[in-house]
């Protein structure tokens, strides 16, 4: 650990000068005393978290955790940031809060809610009133209406933002970890951080994070059993079929759940295998086939909030699986025994019609797809492109589209001279999905970048690059599949402070994508500037279809 | 959930060219002068010179700057967007139902009469062919993204054309140097001079393939002679050439759009510069 005090070389101020900027780059205060360098595995077991580990892990994600020293009253992150880390509380502590109710139901998780039942805001349901995430079930070291305690337990409150009273305050001490679910999930934070006095956090990023609970049952069996007494009960509230259902049925819930991670393109149920269960996905993408002929074909996708099994659940008699489910990147679900979700249902009717509206409409789904092979052709399309993961897709109609290139030129002036994107891509039908960044639900550029310099933009779904702190390393580039990030020349050298040290002297490269005219403050100008209209924001693959279907 | 495909409120941004109120208010705007014109008739004379026929003269120059200033709106793309001065599309509308009330409000201006004098002719006539130029161009604008979507696999820019030519005639001589000698010499004959360079053909504005099928035969029937490698690659040859074909459309139908623009713009901004001239000098004189 270092500090400013300390005689540091200029090299280690530029770093630390990044990292300062990285933070504020998610919209917190720049509050960092200090950061360390890179940790020896020696010092990572250090921390109670990664005592389990040995040294050639430790060594492996070490460029992914850090320790920094924040300062008194820093904002760590605001309600409804996305996070692509979690904090681990090494000393001092960290007060966290609801600002706004009605902020918070601004920043709830994006659902793709073209496909998602979502209860009215008008619908009364039993225990409605007192439902959504307005009941503590976390247990914070210190609840600051209540006496503080201590604790020295590694516990977990990536969700417990839900949890939380409006205006109460949760203080988590030394042993404590939060974000993490968060961060795996691609769920907003739905709380503020900030710290109380100075405060120690060892800081994980989602690779880690993602392989410590790879490498050690242990920990992600603590880590499920956390989630599940704190954070699942608002998970489950917050999904659009059990949005406003009583504390009764989702503890009961609860109770028989079990949770499940999928690694990319595995299989989850088997068409033809025995039924026996209801899935719920928390997040990543489920691709549904059914077979046909000597095949297989693409009869729907399932995106974070949607639910499997209830069309094998209700229909009495089909005990088989009717599809085989598989996930398209990681998957986490949660996995409901159908015969105890029968019991449970049983109390909810509400529950059990929406489940026969939403397995309608799957009967609906698999019978077109099986009918229009050109429909199911489309979905696998959709689910290998990456249209599904898409918030705001640009899509020009051709058949209206003089080419004038207006939308280019307008992206350009808007950027400096400097367009965000082509107008080429997928061509679908008369469509063109234009090669501009999708804005994903889950964006996996973001992970892997070293400053932190791609991020959401606050509450929005924006993804955007701030271009003061990019350093050109390209990962974001590489990591995005739709090649919707360019990499372009700035005719630049890198200064010779430059960190890493490997780009002194180099040609000084920035990242270049799409960021909806976020800055600007104006609607994106590729839309506001096409003459024919044709150019079009979507924010899911049924927009898309319903364009196509015009 | 529910696949039920209603688009989220809010979340598409676009505007569709709808002609609906805009092409009430031009009738209704038409409908209007014409009446005012049929009661100025029976009143009193309408010539240039009246007040009535000034003030149609007056609209007209108004309605002619304002259609204008779509051209310089698309140079200012960026002050737009920044002020929110309105959609592209908006604008185009009123470009569009604007030059078509600006011809009737100059003809009615000028009493449905024929000029005299060589300045007016030239008004005039200019007046005419800016108004009918961009009826024409209007008439390509529909027509030919319908026939480059519904015809074509390919989509291609206009300004890569060239780039995208010589990649295809890249990898077809990579292709064709591993060929049966056969191959090769149908590709020397028929495709290597088809991949040269990109080529402009009337034929494309009656037949959007530019009558592939009939320029593939030749390749249909050496396939059949073929073992079936060697045909694999044919097959190979014959989709480079498709897509040649296709970007040979794009470049073609593309290229009139942006010519199209040469027959209209120059003369518009010459009426535009008479129409000021004309204005000192009959506020003058």
């Amino acid at each position: 650990m270092t500090t400013p005090e300390d005689p540091l070389t200029k090299t280690m101020l530029k770093r630390i000068e990044q990292y300062r900027d990285r933070w504020s780059s998610y919209g917190g205060q720049t509050g960092i005393v200090a950061i360390s360098e890179k940790l020896s595995p020696q010092e990572l077991r250090t921390y109670e978290i990664f005592s389990d580990y040995d040294d050639k892990f430790l060594e492996k994600i070490s460029p992914d955790v850090s320790v920094v020293l924040w300062r008194d009253g820093s904002v760590l992150f605001e309600q409804g940031t996305y996070l692509d880390l979690a904090f681990f509380v090494a000393g001092g502590e960290v007060d966290v809060f609801v600002e706004d109710a009605g902020e918070f139901q601004e920043a709830e998780p994006i659902f793709d809610t073209s496909r998602t039942v979502m209860v009215p805001p008008s619908t009364s349901r039993e225990g409605l009133d007192t439902a959504v995430g307005r009941t503590a079930f976390f247990r914070p070291s210190q609840v600051l209406e209540g006496g503080a305690s201590a604790s020295h337990e590694i516990t977990f409150l990536a969700s417990m933002d839900f949890d939380l009273p409006k205006g109460a305050t949760a203080r988590l001490g030394p042993g404590e970890l939060f974000g993490e679910i968060g961060a795996m999930s691609g769920w907003p934070q739905s709380v503020t951080a900030r710290t109380v006095g100075e405060c120690q956090l060892v800081q994980i990023r989602v690779p880690a994070l993602r392989l410590m609970k790879r490498k050690s049952q242990a920990l992600k069996e603590r880590v499920d059993q956390l989630y599940k007494e704190r954070a699942l009960m608002t998970q489950l509230k917050s999904t659009p079929l059990f949005r406003g259902c009583n504390d009764f049925f989702i503890q009961g819930l609860m109770e028989v759940v079990e949770l499940v991670s999928c690694e990319p393109g595995e299989t989850l149920v088997q068409e033809g295998d025995s039924a026996d269960a209801v899935y719920l996905v928390r997040s990543g993408f489920v691709k549904l086939v059914q077979q046909f002929g000597d095949g297989q074909i693409a009869v729907s996708y399932l995106s974070k909030g949607m639910t499997l099994g209830e069309v094998e659940f209700l229909i009495e008699g089909l005990d088989r699986w009717e599809v085989t489910a598989s996930s398209v990147e990681y998957a986490e679900l949660v996995k409901i025994p159908a015969e105890t979700f029968g019991n449970l249902v049983k109390l909810s009717p509400e529950i059990e019609e929406q489940l026969w509206q939403t397995a309608a409409a799957r009967i609906k789904e698999y019978g077109s797809s099986r009918h229009d092979v050109s429909r199911s052709e489309f979905v696998s399309g959709a689910v290998e492109t990456g249209l599904v993961q898409g918030n705001s897709i640009l899509v020009i109609d051709l058949e209206s589209c003089t080419r004038c290139d207006d939308c280019v030129r307008a992206c350009a002036a808007t950027h400096d001279g400097r367009p965000r994107f082509v107008r080429e891509g997928n061509k679908v039908d008369n469509l063109l999905i234009a090669k501009s960044c999708y804005h994903c639900r889950d964006p996996v550029c973001l992970v892997g970048c070293p400053t932190g310099a791609i991020h959401r933009a606050g509450l929005e779904a924006v993804v955007e690059v701030d271009e003061e702190i990019c350093i050109g390393c390209g990962t974001c580039a590489r990591n995005c599949p739709y090649d919707a990030i360019v990499m372009h020349e700035t005719e630049e050298l890198w200064p010779d402070d430059m960190i890493p040290t490997a780009l002194r002297g180099t040609d000084r490269l920035l990242a270049s994508k799409c960021d909806l005219c976020h800055s600007t403050g104006h609607d994106p100008a590729c839309v506001s500037n096409c003459p024919q209209g044709c150019a079009y924001r979507v924010g899911s693959v049924e927009e898309i279809q319903e364009l196509l279907s015009r | 959930m529910s696949p039920v495909a209603e688009p989220r409120a809010g979340r598409r941004r676009s505007g569709r060219f709808r002609a609906g109120p805009w092409a009430w208010a031009f009738v209704l705007a038409a409908a209007a002068c014409l009446v005012l014109y049929a009661v100025g008739l029976v009143l009193w004379e309408v010539r240039p010179g009246t007040l009535l026929g000034m003030s149609y003269g007056i609209a007209a120059a108004v309605l002619l700057t304002g259609a204008a200033l779509y051209g310089l709106r698309r140079r200012t793309m960026s002050t737009v967007s920044r002020w929110r001065l309105g959609s592209a599309a908006g604008w185009l509308r009123l470009h569009l139902y604007g030059g078509g009330l600006f011809l009737l409000l100059v003809l009615m201006h000028t009493g449905f009469r024929l000029p005299t004098g060589t300045w007016m002719w030239w008004l005039w006539l200019l007046s005419l062919w800016t108004a009918f130029s961009g009826l024409a161009g209007r008439a390509l604008q529909l027509w030919i993204p319908r026939v480059l979507a519904s015809g074509l696999s390919v989509e291609a820019n206009y300004d890569r054309i060239p780039e995208l030519v010589a990649e295809l005639r890249q990898r077809a001589e990579r292709l064709v140097a591993d060929c049966d000698p056969s191959v090769q010499s149908l590709y020397a004959r028929k495709i290597a001079p088809a991949l040269a360079a990109p080529e402009q053909s009337a034929t494309f504005f009656f037949d959007v393939t530019g009558g592939a099928r009939a320029r593939l035969k030749d390749l249909d029937y050496l396939a059949g002679l073929l073992s079936s490698a060697e045909k694999e690659k044919l097959r190979e040859i014959e989709r480079l050439y498709r897509a040649k074909l296709e970007i040979d459309a794009h470049y073609t139908l593309q290229r009139l759009l942006r010519v199209w623009l040469w027959f209209h713009v120059p003369p518009s901004l010459v009426l535009l510069a008479l129409v000021v001239v004309h204005i000192f000098t009959v506020s003058y004189y």
